[in-house]
């Protein structure tokens, strides 16, 4: 950019008004500047040496020169960090509106999708010959293959999202690798189930050893995979929340002080200009101002128009959709837990154990100094729930749902989450029953329970659908603050820039005729 | 065997104070623009090296800074992710896992496991000082900042991740069952009813056999794990239940001792952080996730506990999640 005024072609004074001009000079220094330049044969010499020696400084076009450098220069500057502020803005859009948000919703969907098919598998071995049990076998059958469409397709998805990171999609790529040799076991699982035409619940040895070797490969291999990816998109989103937002923010600042000092220097510019040739206002540099005033105000509104969109995208919706997702993904698995404890009761305490602690992560409740089993869970579960449900102030319980609680909005986001916990209540009674009947040695009932389509199944069912229901919501906070802020970026890119052109070309305008009148 | 990872040189950090300014924050862009090495301390370092040398000029700071990705939100420094050296707890009584040789040296799985993770972090072998930390005093040691990460056969329970953060896990052993090598009345958990059997202060396990399992044993107070294995040997107790990693160590080479083989848990072995430093927990998590992938978890899993005979999975852990 350069930082010196075009020479004017004119030569001739032009005004008449300040004709008096050249003779004045505001400054107490008294050097004489005039005269070097009138005398033609030394002027170019003397002219360096001026310079050199900052003579320049001290006439008057060498002080309005200095004026219009400084103005363009901070000018350059605060395009400069309004420029790189919006950048920020745009990348954090981007990274948490864009690339994780979605991932989160993806590697999810993976998640759901691969621990159900195992679901549906646990429970066809489970029932047997007996096919109308649960949702019948024919259904448990068709579920399983939209499951393993839906992982497949969900994989692909987190794949192209991953996009520019090839570690990302070759994790990715790894489950579905491991979803290939799963079908394959599960696969025999089933077939050896059919050949062996038992009763419910009685499944022969080899379908329950091969069954551990398909559930051990999802459990250790598959599920673990999807979720830390999941986990992956938070982490990397919580990382651009904290220094991108904070870079805006800072940004914003950064604006305020160039713009100030560059409304500073045209002010001074301006009453300098006044002063010396003796004019109200000069026009070019007024309209510079006022564009530099308007394009910091602008440029502050928009910044902090973004910092707020962030902010609500970051903390009213992702945080919820994912503290949700997972709630979800671990509820599924912890309902699968239910069957598998009924299907090998070799493994079963390790099924309950696993169980409970799926339970306890979902919502963390104190015991009271009781000792941790899932007996005294159920009991601090129904007291402290039940408070809550009730509006009883003084209830906590922590978990994904003690997080979902700190953050929903009175309204609809709360009684939304109240009736997630009022079903999800349903679902622990349900299991209650289911464990009390089996530890009471009554398997065929607990069995019966664990499949009745009207009662365990269709409570899971209904707490999954208020539990979608209520991640729906914050999906759609998220959406609406990441549309925001895409729709208030627009045409920030060129703003900025075309921004300083002009106000150069106004404050340069602005100065060009007094210049002249040296020539 | 190679037991730290390859690790970048922290240029920024060893650098000449407040001489690059340009360079520098190129130089952390590079770095962090690699993906899985921790860039956290590198940046912050060049962070405010350029702000600094810029200070003069304040548009240029801005400028650097903002080009740099620096925010002051960045991290509040205290981030295991950022530090130079790490002081981390271990066992010293653990065979395979965290034993301390006569040499006064660490060794064993976690031990091995932390010092890859700290590498990750950007810390060599030279920069780590391994502090014994018993059970009992985990917590504490973590939250008056004695030790930086634990790894020292932690598990993640609801309970505690109140008052810690946790990476991982790094690994999910099972609870199972030791005898005396002549016991045969023991099977599983349940023949554990009206036996004695080890409790060790601020460990969980004897827990979840008497109130998770509701088995009525009789508990024996003992402080480490060590003791409960002479208290084994002397009759003082008929089993100790706990994680077959460990039991895995204290049986190696022992003939009078036998795992009884019935596992009931999954356990989740964590990499205990101060609570809150989330930064520091994804950074750890991070390098598990490449231990796994670049077969070293494996090796390490095989130099402990293969000669056990226990069935090793060498796939990565489901995580927690930092919070």
């Amino acid at each position: 950019m350069t930082t010196t005024p075009a020479r004017p072609a004119k030569t001739s004074t032009t005004s008449g008004t300040s004709g008096g001009g050249a003779a004045r000079t505001a400054a107490p220094s008294g050097r004489a500047s005039g005269p070097s330049r009138a005398a033609p044969p030394e002027r170019r010499r003397s002219g360096l040496v001026t310079f050199v020696r900052g003579r320049w400084l001290g006439t008057i076009p060498g002080r309005i020169r200095t004026y219009v450098a400084l103005a363009l220069v901070a000018a350059g500057a605060l395009a400069a960090v309004l420029g790189i502020a919006i950048g920020d803005a745009r990348d954090s859009v981007r990274t948490i509106g864009r690339d994780a948000g979605p991932q989160v919703v993806a590697t999810g969907s993976l998640y759901f999708a691969l621990s159900d098919m195992d679901a549906q598998v646990a429970n066809i071995l489970l029932i047997g010959r007996e096919h109308g049990l649960g949702i019948g076998y024919d259904e448990s059958q068709r579920v399983y293959r939209q499951r393993r469409d839906e992982a497949g397709a969900a994989a692909v998805q987190a794949a192209q999202l991953a996009g520019r990171d090839p570690h990302l999609r070759q994790r990715v790529q790894a489950v579905l690798t491991g979803l290939g040799r799963y079908e394959q076991l599960a696969g025999e699982a089933m077939l050896l189930d059919r050949q062996a035409d038992h009763a419910a619940g009685e499944p022969p040895r080899q379908v329950v050893e091969t069954y551990r070797q398909a559930t051990d490969l999802m459990k250790l291999e598959l599920l673990p995979q999807a979720y830390n990816l999941t986990l992956d998109s938070g982490a990397s989103v919580r990382q651009t929340y904290e220094t991108k937002r904070s870079a805006v923010l800072d940004g914003r600042t950064w604006v305020a002080v160039t713009g100030v000092l560059l409304l500073a220097v045209l002010l001074a510019a301006q009453l300098y200009l006044a002063r010396g040739f003796r004019r109200l206002v000069n026009p070019g540099l007024a309209l510079a101002t006022v564009a530099t005033a308007a394009l910091v105000v602008a440029g502050l509104g928009e910044l902090s128009a973004q910092a707020d969109h962030i902010r609500k995208a970051k903390l009213n919706g992702f945080d919820s959709v994912l503290t949700l997702s997972r709630a979800r993904a671990i509820s599924h698995s912890a309902f699968a837990d239910e069957s598998r404890y009924l299907l090998d009761p070799d493994k079963a305490d390790t099924y309950e154990q696993t169980y409970f602690d799926k339970l306890l992560s979902v919502l963390y409740t104190s015991l009271d100094g009781k000792p941790v089993n899932l007996d005294n869970y159920y009991t601090a579960f129904d007291r402290t729930v039940g408070a809550y449900l009730s509006g009883r102030s003084g209830t906590s319980f922590l978990g994904f749902f003690g997080d979902e609680r700190r953050t929903a909005r009175p309204g609809s986001e709360e009684a939304s989450l109240k009736r997630t916990l009022r079903a999800y209540g349903a679902v622990i009674d349900n299991d209650q029953s289911v464990r009390r009947l089996a530890a009471g040695g009554d398997r065929a009932g607990a069995i019966a329970l664990r499949m009745d389509r009207g009662k365990a199944i269709h409570d899971f069912d209904a707490y999954d659908a208020a539990l979608r229901s209520l991640t729906a919501t914050h999906q759609a906070a998220f959406d609406g603050a990441i549309k925001a802020a895409d729709d208030g970026l627009d045409g920030w890119t060129v703003l900025p820039p075309a921004a300083a052109v002009v106000i150069a070309a106004l404050t340069i305008a602005g100065v060009r005729p007094r210049l002249a009148e040296f020539r | 065997m190679r037991t730290t990872p390859a690790t970048p040189a922290p240029r920024a950090i060893s650098a000449p104070r407040a001489t690059l300014t340009t360079p520098a924050s190129r130089d952390t862009r590079a770095i962090s623009a690699t993906r899985g090495i921790p860039a956290g301390r590198a940046s912050r370092s060049a962070c405010g090296r350029a702000a600094g040398a810029a200070g003069a000029l304040p548009v240029l700071a801005a400028v650097l800074a903002a080009s740099a990705g620096c925010g002051i939100g960045g991290g509040d420094g205290s981030s295991v992710a950022d530090k130079r050296s790490l002081v981390i707890g271990v066992k010293a009584d653990q065979p395979g896992l965290g034993l301390k040789g006569p040499n006064g040296a660490y060794d064993g799985f976690d031990v091995q496991v932390a010092t890859y993770v700290a590498g990750r972090l950007g810390v060599p072998r030279d920069r780590i000082r391994f502090r014994t930390t018993p059970s009992s005093e985990r917590e504490r040691a973590l939250a008056r900042g004695d030790v930086d990460l634990i790894f020292a056969t932690y598990s993640i329970t609801a309970t505690r991740k109140q008052q810690v953060t946790f990476g991982g896990p790094y690994y999910v052993p099972h609870q199972d069952t030791l005898v005396r090598a002549d016991e045969g009345s023991i099977k599983n958990v349940r023949d554990l009813k009206g036996r004695r059997i080890c409790a060790v202060t601020g460990s969980n396990s004897w827990r979840r056999v008497i109130e998770e399992r509701k088995v009525a044993a009789t508990p024996v107070q003992a402080a480490t794990y060590g003791q409960c294995m002479d208290k084994l040997a002397a009759n003082q107790l008929d089993a100790v239940s706990t994680d077959d990693v460990i039991l895995a160590g204290f049986a190696a080479g022992r003939e009078r001792f036998r795992i009884v083989n019935a596992p009931f848990t999954d356990e989740k072995y964590g990499v205990g952080i101060k609570k809150g430093d989330l930064k520091g927990c994804e950074a750890v998590n991070r390098a598990i996730t490449e231990m796994y992938q670049d077969g070293q978890a494996q090796r390490f899993l095989e130099r402990w506990f293969q000669r056990s005979g226990l069935k090793l999975t060498t796939s990565v852990p489901q995580f927690e999640g930092c919070s």
